[in-house]
């Protein structure tokens, strides 16, 4: 199966998938494809999923949906981040939480002292 | 010691700071490890060279930016690199700590000391890749970079921003002119800051190498680079690029530095290797196509700058290993054409016991004479004439017949000229006790010794005229044409000792 097809089979599956098409579709791909088609479907699903980690609980949520309509939000509570948010956007990380700083001060004192 | 005020002050910087700056981080999933390429996904920042950081410490640099992912060569262990695993960029290119405190040391290709020295954390950081000095920033080669080898600074002569060639097989002697010539670098009004980068050597050669330039005193204005052979092919790699990298600290500094590549054949050898893994297109030798840009973008960093750009030099003695001395494989004619000349050292020579092995006639300098002194030139001006000439009648003698008075003497003077170019090894000499030998032989001064005690006769002579005619010894050292009253001085120094000598 070629580049094009598989990019139209994940754009189907989008659509709406259940239980018995994604069996379906398993068994009418042979394994190589299958390969294929579930390393797409991984991509597909950072690339849609917006996840928000933060150390409370979701209450920005609706904000969040607003800047990004056409994203499904995905929110961790994360207590280990102390403050602020974190935000992944498939493979980008925007860091904005106190933990992040820390490290930093961290990793600059462990390069510049002894 | 820490100064606690200080450690708090940079802290407050960094707080200050705290949520102005928000951090992109740039994340990828790795989807194969093999042949130890990591191929990873996302990275769709990546720049190639890029650093790429493991989750347990690992780094390497990005080699391949494909559609869809990217291949990653760290530098160290790949075995505990799983599928799955995330990676992420950093945004810089490998760069190395340079400062002062590298001077002595022997370090891996990105500054961490292999000598159980203290860490080294503080310096510059300095780029393994940059681009070269443009041609606006240069000035010709115009200063001597005397290697202390006869041979080398009267017919061939180095200058500083100079890149020499030394080639040859192996056990020819090539390690030795380089170390000679680091050697040399102590008797310098003019220090030169000397780096030895050893690529896909046996640690133990290494170890020599660091243990011969501790006892000579050289350590002290030296740095050793090492990538074993021991070490990946990623460290081979990047192994001469940190040696240029280091070289350009100096450089900035206003100076003059000289950086031995030993050897860029390894350093091929393990690109190709890279190469090879990475799945690209592979072109003459299994080398690939970018095998020359890979020397030529190295060496194109020896540089003399001029006055306005601090008036530095980079001098580079690249050293290539050849097979049954065949100069025109692949890698040899790459760096041939590339540098500004060539020492070429041949087997039948060294078992021939002519010490420095080099062979006349196929090596040459090419920018080099603009920079030697006028005391060696006035010298030895004949002298690589002669001894063409020499090589050439030789090879009619040895038919065996009769040769006329002329023909005779002129090989006499040949096989002078030879034993007098002799050098033993880790014996550089200074400017004026080689042009004291040279001068001696060329005006006739040495006809009546016999040459199987020539050696001795010269070394003794040396020795004498350091006690005896400092005062000559002086007018040789300034670096000016020597006066007639000079020679006449050195005619009866020949003659006094030559009375003495047994």
């Amino acid at each position: 199966m070629d580049k094009k097809k598989i990019e139209k089979l994940i754009k189907i599956s989008y659509k709406n998938i259940d239980k018995k098409k994604v069996e379906e579709i398993g068994s009418l791909l042979n394994k190589a494809d299958l390969k294929k088609y579930i390393e797409r479907l991984k991509s597909a699903e950072s690339e849609n999923n917006l996840i928000i980690s933060s150390p409370i609980d979701n209450q920005y949520e609706k904000r969040f949906q607003k800047l990004f309509p056409n994203r499904k939000i995905v929110f961790i509570q994360d207590p280990s981040l102390i403050l602020g948010v974190k935000i992944i956007d498939n493979d980008k990380i925007y860091d904005f939480t106190l933990k992040n700083s820390f490290e930093k001060i961290i990793n600059y004192i462990e390069q510049n002292y002894d | 010691m820490i100064n606690d005020s200080k450690i708090i002050g940079n802290l407050e910087k960094l707080l200050m700071t705290y949520g102005q700056d928000v951090e992109t981080k740039n994340i990828g999933t790795v989807i194969k490890n093999s042949d130890g390429v990591i191929v990873a996904s996302g990275l769709s920042n990546a720049m190639i060279g890029e650093k790429i950081s493991f989750k347990d410490g690992n780094a390497g640099p990005v080699l391949n930016l494909d559609e869809e992912n990217v291949s990653i060569l760290p530098l160290g262990d790949t075995t505990n690199i799983r599928e799955g695993d995330i990676v992420q960029s950093t945004g810089e290119t490998f760069s190395i700590k340079v400062s002062e405190e590298l001077l002595g040391r022997v370090i891996n290709p990105l500054g961490d000391s292999l000598d159980n020295k203290a860490k080294i954390k503080k310096g510059k950081d300095m780029p393994l890749e940059k681009i070269a000095a443009g041609v606006v920033d240069r000035e010709p080669v115009n200063f001597p970079l005397k290697t202390g080898i006869k041979a080398i600074d009267s017919m061939f002569p180095i200058g500083r921003g100079q890149r020499e060639l030394i080639i040859g097989d192996r056990q020819t002697g090539k390690t030795a002119i380089a170390i000679d010539t680091i050697i040399n670098q102590k008797f310098n009004k003019k220090p030169v800051i000397c780096i030895y980068v050893a690529i896909g050597q046996k640690r133990s050669t290494i170890a020599q190498v660091v243990d011969r330039l501790n006892s000579e005193g050289a350590m002290s204005y030296s740095i050793v680079v090492s990538a074993s052979a021991s070490d990946s092919a990623a460290f081979q790699y990047l192994a001469p690029y940190a040696g240029a990298a280091i070289a350009e600290y100096f450089l900035e500094k206003g100076k003059d530095v000289l950086v031995v590549y030993d050897d860029l054949t390894k350093h091929a050898w393990a690109y190709r290797q890279i190469s090879l893994v990475l799945r690209r297109p592979a072109g003459r030798e299994a080398y690939p196509g970018d095998v020359f840009y890979l020397h030529s973008r190295l060496l194109e960093r020896s540089v003399k700058l001029n006055k306005e750009n601090g008036g530095g030099s980079i001098t580079a003695l690249p050293i290539i290993e050849t097979q049954a001395n065949d100069i025109s494989a692949y890698i040899p004619t790459n760096v041939i054409s590339i540098t500004d000349g060539q020492i070429y050292l041949q087997m039948d020579l060294f078992n021939a016991g002519i010490k420095p092995a080099i062979n006349v006639g196929q090596s040459v300098s090419r920018v080099g004479s603009a920079a030697q002194t006028p005391t060696i030139k006035s010298v030895s001006g004949k002298l690589k004439l002669e001894l063409a000439q020499f090589n050439s009648l030789a090879a009619f003698a040895q038919f065996g017949s009769e040769l006329d008075a002329a023909t005779q003497k002129q090989l006499d003077r040949g096989k002078r000229l030879t034993e007098i170019l002799k050098q033993p090894q880790y014996s550089p000499l200074t400017e004026n006790l080689e042009a004291l030998s040279i001068y001696a032989v060329t005006s006739g001064l040495m006809d009546d010794i016999p040459i199987d005690s020539f050696q001795r006769f010269e070394q003794d002579m040396h020795e004498f005229a350091k006690k005896k005619y400092p005062k000559v010894l002086e007018a040789l050292s300034g670096g000016e044409k020597p006066t007639e009253q000079t020679l006449k001085q050195i005619s009866k120094l020949v003659q006094e000792f030559k009375k003495r000598f047994e």
